[in-house]
């Protein structure tokens, strides 16, 4: 599904990510752990496009399709989603209208027909009360005056209004209580899907208490520094990133 | 007549002093007006409050001529779905509708103002005042809350120098809508608007600048406020060659209130000013004032906005925000908020922005599947947004929101 092959990325002319290898099947959830500044805010931005990040030298394909030669928007198209770890307040823009519009962007450049209002008020709402937003919040403009764990509860909303084909998630359990993990937990294991594939980028086992990985991944240094399964977060909330930074 | 002679005379000036020698019916009041004209001539960029907007340069370039269109096509008004009240200016001639009496109004054609407390020294008034034959008078009657709005059309063709007035009145809690829509192309067109908000009277006014890219316009309103009096006001420009929309408010008695919000669209080389001086006098007045300028290529955008709170005028509350959004390198925005305060029980306060649209909303709209066009798009009109979403009126919101999007999908 998501391969990533010797990806080296520079910022502003440093480079971040030096050779990065991974690769998640479809169906399963992959976590990326690891300690700050190791470039793991850097891949989640470069697989979905943003400008300021350079490849130098690598790939990033999902399902065969070269995801560096495509726009933000076309990755979305082809079914990208990002959760992101800061997400935008847009004052004059209702979260309705925002979501549709952007639903309908999506449809339009993959030949599909548009949503009908009403079938989108329906599914919005059922949806919103699944993320636990009510009805206000969603007709309010998009993420204006809402708190930190608001915010991530709009990102889960759009996940399951998107419905992507892969989904990162960048650190969407940082500034969340334990209610919201659990709804973040559910939200991601209700989709869970053997054609669908999750990337989970964070610091702390503490969300993957929640969603449990097929593999997890130890960052350092912009590298892929060790691989295990499950047992894996554990021994790194026991014992730091520590080892790996030296060995990086 | 005057004797006062223009230094270094532009075309313009010339031509115009000679139509003026050549009428045969002027007032003292004209006469004067034309002298405080031609002791200032038109503002250059070396006066303060014109540095931004040289009408003087402008002008020079403009040969006085006399091609006036003789009959002038005038397509359906885009607020023609308000069943509004449609008074046209055209080319300075005012046409009232003739079997279109509305209860509580009275509006037809009077004879033009000599003086206003607005316009002291202020030369391009002067001129107004010196030059405008017929004015438009409107009078909403006592207690009369007029459900049709007033539509003023200022349109325009040719190049030569057209001027209009119009002297309306709300009288004691009464209310009246009144739009005024700028069109066509021209010259020059310079309009003086006074208005008198009486006693617990409510006035929204609205204006759409929405001429061709040559025009230079000047539009002076004067708004006088009563007690109690409300008015809002909501102006939408995409510019001209120089266009510059002038408020001035004097609240003499207590407890006015006004929102006064403006938004340019300006791309090419469009030019828009709003310039607004609020005199707070009364105690307990209210000011709400908001601007939003988006310019591209090499528009400019102009802002300048004063508070005066006179000793007199304790309680005051009032707040002027300004941002503009720059969306080219060689897009400017110039911004000069100003607070004079001689009270000393007062909230005042005044904001101004600018900067370029938000890379991390642009990627964030993106990455949710909208393409760069629409992206931006939809940013720009958030930022207009508080503009458009703060007009109390549905049927003009829409219209004014259309505008906005017709402009958007342009460029």
């Amino acid at each position: 599904m998501l391969k990533i092959e010797d990806l080296h990325v520079a910022v502003d002319g440093a480079e971040i990510l030096k050779g990065l290898t991974l690769e998640v099947p479809a169906g399963e959830v992959h976590a990326i752990m690891g300690p700050n500044g190791s470039g793991k805010s850097t891949l989640s931005h470069t697989i979905a496009g943003r400008d300021a990040y350079e490849v130098l030298s690598g790939g990033v394909t999902l399902d065969g399709d070269n995801l560096l030669a495509l726009d933000p928007n076309e990755r979305a198209a082809k079914g990208l989603f990002l959760s992101f770890q800061h997400p935008i307040e847009i004052p004059g823009v209702q979260t309705m209208n925002f979501i549709r519009t952007a639903m309908n962007a999506q449809r339009k450049a993959r030949s599909e027909e548009e949503i009908s209002a009403a079938d989108f008020l329906k599914s919005i709402r059922a949806k919103a009360k699944l993320v636990g937003l009510n009805d206000a919040k969603i007709k309010r403009p998009f993420n204006v005056g809402f708190s930190g764990g608001e915010k991530k509860r709009m990102e889960m909303l759009q996940l399951v209004m998107f419905e992507p084909r892969f989904a990162i998630m960048d650190e969407t359990d940082s500034g969340l209580d334990i209610d919201a993990l659990k709804m973040v937990g559910d939200v991601v294991n209700e989709l869970r899907d053997p054609s669908r594939g999750f990337l989970v980028i964070t610091h702390y086992q503490r969300l993957l208490d929640y969603i449990k990985p097929d593999a997890v991944h130890v960052l350092a240094d912009g590298r892929i520094v060790k691989s295990g399964g499950p047992e894996l977060a554990a021994e790194l909330e026991r014992s730091g990133y520590d080892q790996f930074i030296e060995a990086a | 007549m005057s004797s006062t002679p223009l230094i270094n005379p532009s075309p313009l000036e010339t031509g115009l002093r000679a139509a003026f020698a050549a009428r045969s019916q002027t007032s003292e009041a004209q006469a004067a007006a034309f002298e405080r004209f031609q002791k200032h001539g038109f503002p250059n960029r070396r006066v303060e409050g014109w540095k931004w907007s040289d009408f003087n340069a402008a002008l020079r370039r403009l040969q006085p001529a006399n091609d006036r269109a003789g009959a002038v096509a005038i397509a359906p008004s885009d607020f023609a779905g308000l069943n509004p009240i449609e008074i046209r200016i055209v080319d300075g001639r005012i046409i009232v509708p003739g079997n279109d009496a509305v209860e509580g109004i009275e509006y037809g054609i009077i004879d033009p103002v000599g003086a206003s407390p607005h316009m002291d020294d202020h030369a391009i008034a002067a001129l107004n005042v010196a030059m405008t034959r017929k004015a438009l008078g409107i009078r909403v009657l006592q207690g009369v809350e007029l459900v049709r709005p007033v539509l003023i059309r200022h349109i325009n063709s040719g190049s030569t120098p057209v001027f209009s007035q119009t002297l309306a009145r709300a009288e004691e809690e009464s209310r009246l809508t009144i739009i005024e829509s700028f069109e066509g192309a021209g010259a020059y067109y310079s309009t003086l608007f006074h208005l008198g908000v009486r006693e617990g009277a409510q006035v929204e006014r609205y204006l759409l600048q929405n001429a061709g890219a040559e025009m230079i316009t000047h539009a002076f309103c004067g708004v006088m406020m009563s007690r109690s009096a409300k008015f809002k006001q909501t102006s939408l420009s995409t510019g001209g060659a120089l266009c510059r929309h002038e408020t001035h408010m004097l609240y003499p008695s207590d407890g006015s209130e006004s929102r006064i919000a403006s938004a340019s669209l300006l791309s090419d080389e469009r030019h828009s000013d709003f310039t607004t001086i609020v005199g707070h006098q009364g105690e307990e007045c209210t000011t709400r004032q908001l601007h939003k300028g988006v310019v591209r290529d090499r528009g400019r955008n102009i802002f300048q906005g004063k508070f005066l709170v006179e000793r007199t005028a304790q309680k005051t509350d009032a707040k002027m925000t300004a941002n503009a959004l720059l969306l080219s390198d060689m897009a400017e925005a110039n911004h000069k908020p100003e607070l004079e305060i001689y009270a000393d029980d007062v909230e005042c306060a005044h904001g101004s922005t600018s900067g370029a649209l938000d890379d991390d909303a642009l990627f964030y709209l993106r990455q949710r599947g909208l393409d760069e066009h629409c992206a931006r798009a939809l940013l720009i009109e958030a930022f207009v947004g508080e503009v458009i979403d703060g007009i109390p009126d549905d049927g003009v919101r829409n219209i004014f929101g259309a505008r906005v999007n017709q402009w958007l999908e342009a460029v």
